[in-house]
């Protein structure tokens, strides 16, 4: 069966992106470094555990962290290849075929944004995945109760803020892409979306109330982080779809 | 019935007018010449007609769709070939890569794609290259590949910009014939952007020449040919000083002299091929020993100095 438009215009980004040499680098090692920090701060204080106490406290603040970890790093490799399929398509002169193609607007935008989703979805989905059986690997081996890594806090920051998170960056690389020149200009405006995510990182720290991690204020953290990330996503992706603008991206060059 | 017709299409970036209420016709099944220097306005037209850029003012329309109205109908039936062509291909795709993935983009039915880049490719003398990465092929062959993708989904105008800029001499010869024979082949519209005088005088039935945004001359290629054949120059190189061959030239009423030189002198001949050899006649009869007799091709330049700004002056 023949693929959709929007489909064959991410496979072929994809596929350009992945010539590229730092957004090869960044989607392999972005998506391996998220998992591999998180396991790595859950596991070091199981292998080396101190007392008892200290150890729940600290796994206590650490799994809800891994939540964000995993998400932060998802998003680097869409604004990495979301700067690279719109504004590096004008910067390598490829995008003006493609624009003289009888593709709809709509059709060339979701391609776009299907060529960063599909790849940071996955990057999060199968590392959220990997940290959950071996941290519980771990657990089960230094004689630990299995845990759900990252808590349910953390997946639910996951499979909301995450994606929203995710077709924000793409978003804002569609509604900047007529105004930078360069992809490097790009990564880094859409980048600093990543911020947003800094609020549910510390949120553990911040929340102790006594020595004791206060899930509560975790929670409230990540649904506050979730609207903000939703508000943006239907922000953007509103803006970016009304001012997409041929002209002005062909005017640029 | 006219495949392409601009109505005072306008298009301004800030201050500056890249084309100016252009008025066009171009009949169906024609190949058109937009001729002009660099910076003219060329470009911009072509990058209106596909829709790419959005006109200020005025409109056109191609094979009846309007560029404003429906631009995706417009899309659909136009085959592009963009400025500096050869450097649009995906370099790390192969060439039948590039061609199967906008052989999909444009909705050539699937079971017709092979084929059809087969026929292409073939055509086109790159069926053996078809799976060099196009980054990796020769820049003749990559503008090649280039007109195929324009030619893909057989579009009713072909919309191509400075098509053989770039190439050498032998590569662009070649792209000119397969201009020519898919013209013929298919009864395609063409309407080709070029600075290159020569090339549009081969290759097109008519013409329009474009400066500073505006068409200021427009017609068939045979009255082109007509106003160039009066503006062509002869050198004629003698032996012994241009004196007397001035002097027996200036007797000679179907002769302008443009300059003398040391033993050369140029002039224009009012209808050529029925004077040239009257004028090398009286030459030889007056005694003058004619080294070298050539003519010198007229160039756009002199075009333009004679129609447009010699018009004006």
């Amino acid at each position: 069966m023949a693929r959709s438009k929007p489909m064959l215009v991410a496979m072929a980004d994809l596929r350009m992106a992945m010539q590229v040499r730092y957004v090869k680098l960044g989607i392999v090692g972005m998506g391996a470094l998220g998992p591999l920090m998180a396991i790595i701060m859950i596991s070091v204080f199981v292998i080396f555990p101190t007392t008892e106490e200290e150890t729940s406290l600290i796994l206590g603040i650490m799994i809800p962290m891994a939540g964000t970890l995993l998400a932060v790093f998802s998003v680097i490799p869409a604004t990495l290849i979301a700067a690279n399929s719109l504004v590096g398509e004008r910067e390598q002169d490829t995008l003006e075929p493609l624009l003289c193609t009888p593709l709809t607007d709509r059709e060339l935008l979701w391609g776009k944004t299907l060529s960063s989703l599909i790849p940071s979805l996955t990057i999060l989905l199968a590392g959220t995945a990997v940290v959950m059986i071996v941290t519980n690997v771990i657990f089960v081996l230094y004689g630990r109760p299995m845990m759900l890594v990252p808590d349910l806090a953390g997946l639910f920051l996951i499979l909301t803020a995450g994606p929203a998170i995710i077709l924000t960056a793409v978003s804002i690389n569609i509604l900047i892409s007529g105004k930078v020149k360069r992809v490097y200009e790009a990564y880094q405006t859409s980048g600093a979306i990543i911020l947003v995510l800094m609020i549910p990182m510390f949120a553990p720290i911040i929340g102790m109330e006594s020595g004791i991690p206060n899930t509560s204020m975790v929670w409230t953290v990540n649904i506050v982080t979730t609207l903000i990330a939703a508000t943006l996503m239907i922000v953007t992706w509103s803006l970016a779809v009304k001012r997409f603008n041929r002209d002005r991206m062909i005017s640029l060059r | 019935m006219d495949e392409v017709v601009l109505t005072g299409l306008t298009k301004n970036f800030g201050e500056l007018v890249a084309v100016s209420e252009v008025n066009l016709e171009v009949p169906e099944g024609t190949i058109f010449g937009l001729l002009g220097p660099n910076g003219a306005g060329k470009s911009t037209t072509i990058r209106l007609l596909c829709t790419l850029l959005r006109p200020s003012d005025g409109t056109a329309t191609v094979a009846g769709y309007d560029i404003i109205q429906n631009p995706v109908d417009v899309r659909q039936i136009t085959g592009v070939l963009p400025e500096e062509g050869n450097h649009t291909l995906y370099p790390s795709m192969t060439g039948y890569e590039n061609l199967q993935y906008f052989a999909r983009l444009y909705g050539v039915p699937e079971e017709e794609i092979d084929g059809r880049i087969e026929e292409l490719l073939t055509f086109m003398e790159l069926w053996d290259r078809r799976d060099d990465k196009a980054g990796q092929l020769s820049t003749g062959n990559r503008q090649r590949l280039a007109l195929c993708r324009a030619l893909l989904h057989k579009p009713k105008v072909l919309l191509l910009d400075e098509p053989t800029s770039a190439l050498d001499p032998v590569a662009a010869k070649r792209v000119r014939e397969l201009i020519l024979n898919f013209a013929k082949k298919y009864k395609q519209t063409f309407f080709i952007n070029s600075h290159n005088l020569a090339e549009v005088q081969r290759i097109c039935d008519s013409i329009a020449i474009i400066d500073e945004g505006k068409i200021v001359l427009t017609g068939k290629t045979t009255e082109l040919r007509e106003k160039l054949h009066g503006l062509q120059e002869y050198e004629i190189r003698v032996t012994g000083g241009v004196s007397k061959a001035e002097s027996v030239l200036k007797t000679v009423d179907y002769v302008e002299i443009q300059r003398a030189e040391i033993d050369t002198i140029v002039v224009r001949i009012r209808d050529p091929m029925q004077n040239n050899s009257k004028l090398m006649r009286k030459l030889l009869d007056a005694g003058i020993n004619i080294v070298e007799f050539s003519e010198e091709e007229a160039t756009l330049e002199d075009l333009y100095l004679q129609t447009i700004k010699g018009g004006a002056k």
